[in-house]
């Protein structure tokens, strides 16, 4: 017997997913959501332990996760095992895909912080002049950043900037900055950068997740059913209408192949897990970009100096501690003329190590000097925008499927001479706010990680007007197949500077009442 | 054995408390609260048995340790954290490379020691190994882009390993504990979760 027809089928719980359960079930919509992954607790999943109690020392399983360089021994259960799901890249061109597949994806482990999208980034094109626009402006945006605000509890500081659009922030005491930061504070300043603060999601309980904010208002409406470890295979579609009406999946121990039936398909597994799934499904592509403009964020890029008045390791009360936090400054202005387009923000933090490879030494002679600018350094770091290409696109290589059998993702990203100007920019303004403090520049570069590596992966089904230049409308919907939604970053038309989840969660939310307006006047 | 061969009738379902008679329930001393067993650790009983690295590059290894990170600020050195015999099991653990890097590392060593001194690394003094190593160090200003020189690459890696092996070994918290400082290192562990079984195959590799 045919099992039950959902209003709303849901792939994927993380952040995105979570939003969209979340806002239908709460209208009265049906839903049923699939996760990849088991459920956890991370209550009791997890346990203090010393580095010499894990087999490694603490140091990884060599080559257990090539990829994921947040990994530590500590941590390497949370990620995506690269040997059940691989995806590929060219040797000479790596790209990092960090994923976790529980429900709740990562929501679980992100560190929160949570920054609006400007018109700097929705309307790049026309501000800049340069590259396209989204099909929506922060104004769009706005009332459903300052709702997410309230659910993720969002704090920060005030600062009137439209480039660094202010939300619906909590009360949040700042105190008196250090010293140092002070410094860097009035050097920015003088040079007419904003000087903020890091704004950041506080959730509840230690925990900003779909699994505590959004699941369990969705699941006490009763609209809601959750089955973990069903790992969709691909998307059915009606040969009549052309709609999808379900998927197929997979239980992840026995591999058993099952499907579901639904009105309305809502996509949420990442946004190259979402394109992945369409490609596979070998739907909403009419455009040709499906996979394409997939980017992320420019992470590397150190510069560490030395506060003498700081060193020998009891720092002066109020010299030391705290961060300051640059937003976007360069390209602000239509016609600035720097040899890189779009910008980064930087962080400045104050009190920091330095690290043995900044000397040529080793032994005593070495701790000596680690000892000494030990609590005394200024590290300077960035969140660099790349440049949508499409050029840099994920397909699917035929020739590698995953341990359910499923064809896997072909990364081929790769940096332009826009990324390199940009990190040496960075690099040169971050000495040179430093050395004008009168600091002493302990280490610098401009290198920074291959693409994937910030976690901020977007694209690859961007929204747009035109439906030869998209796959996504404004509203996250499929301009091919009109109950199709994607509600992860695989919208995103362009990555920005600033972490990117709290922009999905805002677009997951404009695009779920979208779908619940269009459901009750019957357009869908 | 005797006492359950002079009971009476053994009835068909036997439970442990059936097959203990009284008289001996009385003797045994009172039961223990339920809990988990006191299980001891690993590192703290047994000693590595070394099997990768040959005996001229171990030796070479066990010098190199020590000059790079002796006893220092009341810590165990990395020879008193065993990391010699640690790292000969980490890298015997690792991909080929890692590997290659180390034997080619500890071989430049040991060569370099006998074209200058005419004796293996091991056994220079503190000033010959200097001449040896200084030359190998180069600024690592970001740790996730190591030299490209060989020998410059090798010392940038071991040195890293040498150091956060020693760090994070059991002597070097026990050396806290007992100077009456915080520990440092212990994080929360994540457990796997409900993992799939049996494990996938080794992921099939990029022909393209
Ligand atoms: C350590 C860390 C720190 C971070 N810090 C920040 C930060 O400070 N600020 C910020 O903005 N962002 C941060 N991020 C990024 C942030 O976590 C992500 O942007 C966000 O969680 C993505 O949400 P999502 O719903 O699109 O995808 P995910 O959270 O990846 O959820 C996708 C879900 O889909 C499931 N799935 C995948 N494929 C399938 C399939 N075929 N069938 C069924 N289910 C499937 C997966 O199991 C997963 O649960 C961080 C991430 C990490 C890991």
């Amino acid at each position: 017997m045919a099992k039950q027809e959902f209003d709303v089928l849901i792939i994927g719980s993380g952040h995105s997913g979570g939003m969209a359960a979340n806002v239908l079930t709460q209208k009265g919509i049906s839903c049923l959501m699939l996760d990849a992954g088991p459920e956890v607790n991370l209550a009791t999943n997890r346990a203090t332990r010393n580095p010499w109690e894990l087999p490694y020392r603490g140091m990884n399983k060599p080559g257990r996760l090539p990829h994921v360089v947040q990994a530590n021994e500590f941590n390497a259960n949370q990620w995506v095992d690269e040997k059940e799901v691989p995806y590929t890249h060219h040797p000479a061109t790596p790209y990092n895909w960090v994923r976790v597949r529980l429900l709740g994806g990562r929501s679980l482990f992100w560190g929160r912080q949570s920054f609006r999208m400007s018109d700097w980034e929705f309307k790049a094109g026309e501000k800049e002049g340069v590259g396209d626009n989204w099909p929506i402006s922060h104004a769009d945006l706005d009332p459903f950043y300052s709702r997410v605000e309230a659910i993720f509890r969002v704090s920060g500081r005030k600062e009137g900037k439209p480039h660094f659009p202010d939300g619906n922030f909590l009360d949040a005491d700042y105190g008196p900055d250090s010293a140092t930061v002070q410094k860097v504070t009035q050097i920015a300043q003088s040079r007419g950068y904003l000087v903020s603060k890091i704004r950041a999601s506080n959730g509840r309980n230690g925990q900003a997740s779909s699994v505590n904010l959004l699941l369990p208002d969705a699941l006490a409406t009763g609209k809601l059913q959750i089955v973990p470890n069903a790992i969709v295979r691909e998307l059915t579609v009606d040969k009549n209408t052309g709609l999808v009406n379900g998927a197929n999946f997979l239980d992840r121990h026995s591999k058993q192949e099952l499907h579901v039936k639904a009105r309305v398909v809502i996509l949420a597994a990442g946004s190259l897990e979402s394109t992945r799934l369409l490609l596979n499904s070998g739907l909403a592509n009419s455009s040709g970009m499906l996979g394409h403009y997939v980017i992320d964020q420019l992470y590397g890029v150190q510069v560490v100096a030395s506060v003498p008045e700081a060193r020998g390791g009891t720092p002066p009360e109020g010299l030391m501690g705290g961060t300051a936090l640059l937003p976007r400054f360069r390209n602000l202005q239509k016609g600035e003329k720097n040899n890189f387009s779009k910008g980064y923000g930087m962080m400045i933090a104050s009190g920091g190590a330095a690290q043995p490879g900044f000397f040529q030494d080793y032994g005593e002679s070495l701790q000596k000097k680690l000892d000494l600018h030990a609590g005394a350094c200024m590290t300077a770091s960035i969140y660099g925008e790349r440049l949508p290409r499409y050029e840099n696109h994920v397909r699917i290589n035929k020739d590698v499927k995953d341990a359910w059998g499923i064809p896997v993702l072909h990364a081929d990203v790769k940096d332009s001479a826009n990324e390199h100007n940009m990190a040496k920019d960075a690099a040169d303004t971050a000495e040179d706010i430093l050395k004008t403090a009168g600091w002493d520049i302990l280490s610098k570069t401009d290198k920074f990680h291959p693409p994937g590596y910030s976690i901020h992966e977007v694209g690859g089904a961007r929204m747009g007007d035109d439906p030869k230049k998209s796959v996504l409308n404004k509203w996250n919907q499929s301009h091919d197949v009109k109950n199709l939604f994607q509600v992860d970053g695989g919208c995103f038309v362009t990555c920005g500077w600033q972490n990117t989840t709290l922009t999905m969660l805002a677009l997951a939310m404009r695009a779920s009442e979208y779908l619940a307006e269009q459901m009750k006047t019957k357009a869908i | 054995m005797q006492a359950i061969a002079a009971a009476p009738a053994v009835p068909a379902i036997v439970t442990p408390a059936l097959l203990t008679p009284q008289s001996v329930q009385a003797q045994s001393p009172p039961p223990r609260p339920p809990g988990p067993l006191a299980t001891g650790k690993r590192d703290a009983v047994a000693d590595p048995v070394s099997h990768f690295f040959t005996a001229p590059r171990f030796a070479a290894l066990h010098k190199l340790c020590h000059l790079l990170m002796p006893p220092m600020n009341g810590n165990p050195g990395a020879l008193e954290a065993a990391v010699p015999q640690f790292l000969d099991f980490l890298v015997g653990q690792s991909p080929t490379d890692r590997q290659q890097l180390y034997k080619s590392g500890l071989d430049l060593l040991n060569s370099r020691s006998a074209t200058q001194f005419g004796k293996p690394f091991a056994s220079l003094d503190a000033t010959q190994a200097d001449t040896i190593i200084r030359p190998l160090f180069v600024l690592v200003p970001w740790q996730f882009d190591l030299p490209k020189e060989p020998g410059a690459r090798f010392m940038a890696a071991a040195h890293d390993d040498i150091r956060v092996a020693t760090r994070n070994s059991r002597e070097w918290t026990q050396a806290a504990i007992a100077a009456g400082r915080r520990p440092v290192g212990a994080q929360l562990y994540f457990f796997p979760v409900d993992p799939v079984y049996p494990p996938a195959p080794p992921a099939p590799v990029y022909k393209g």
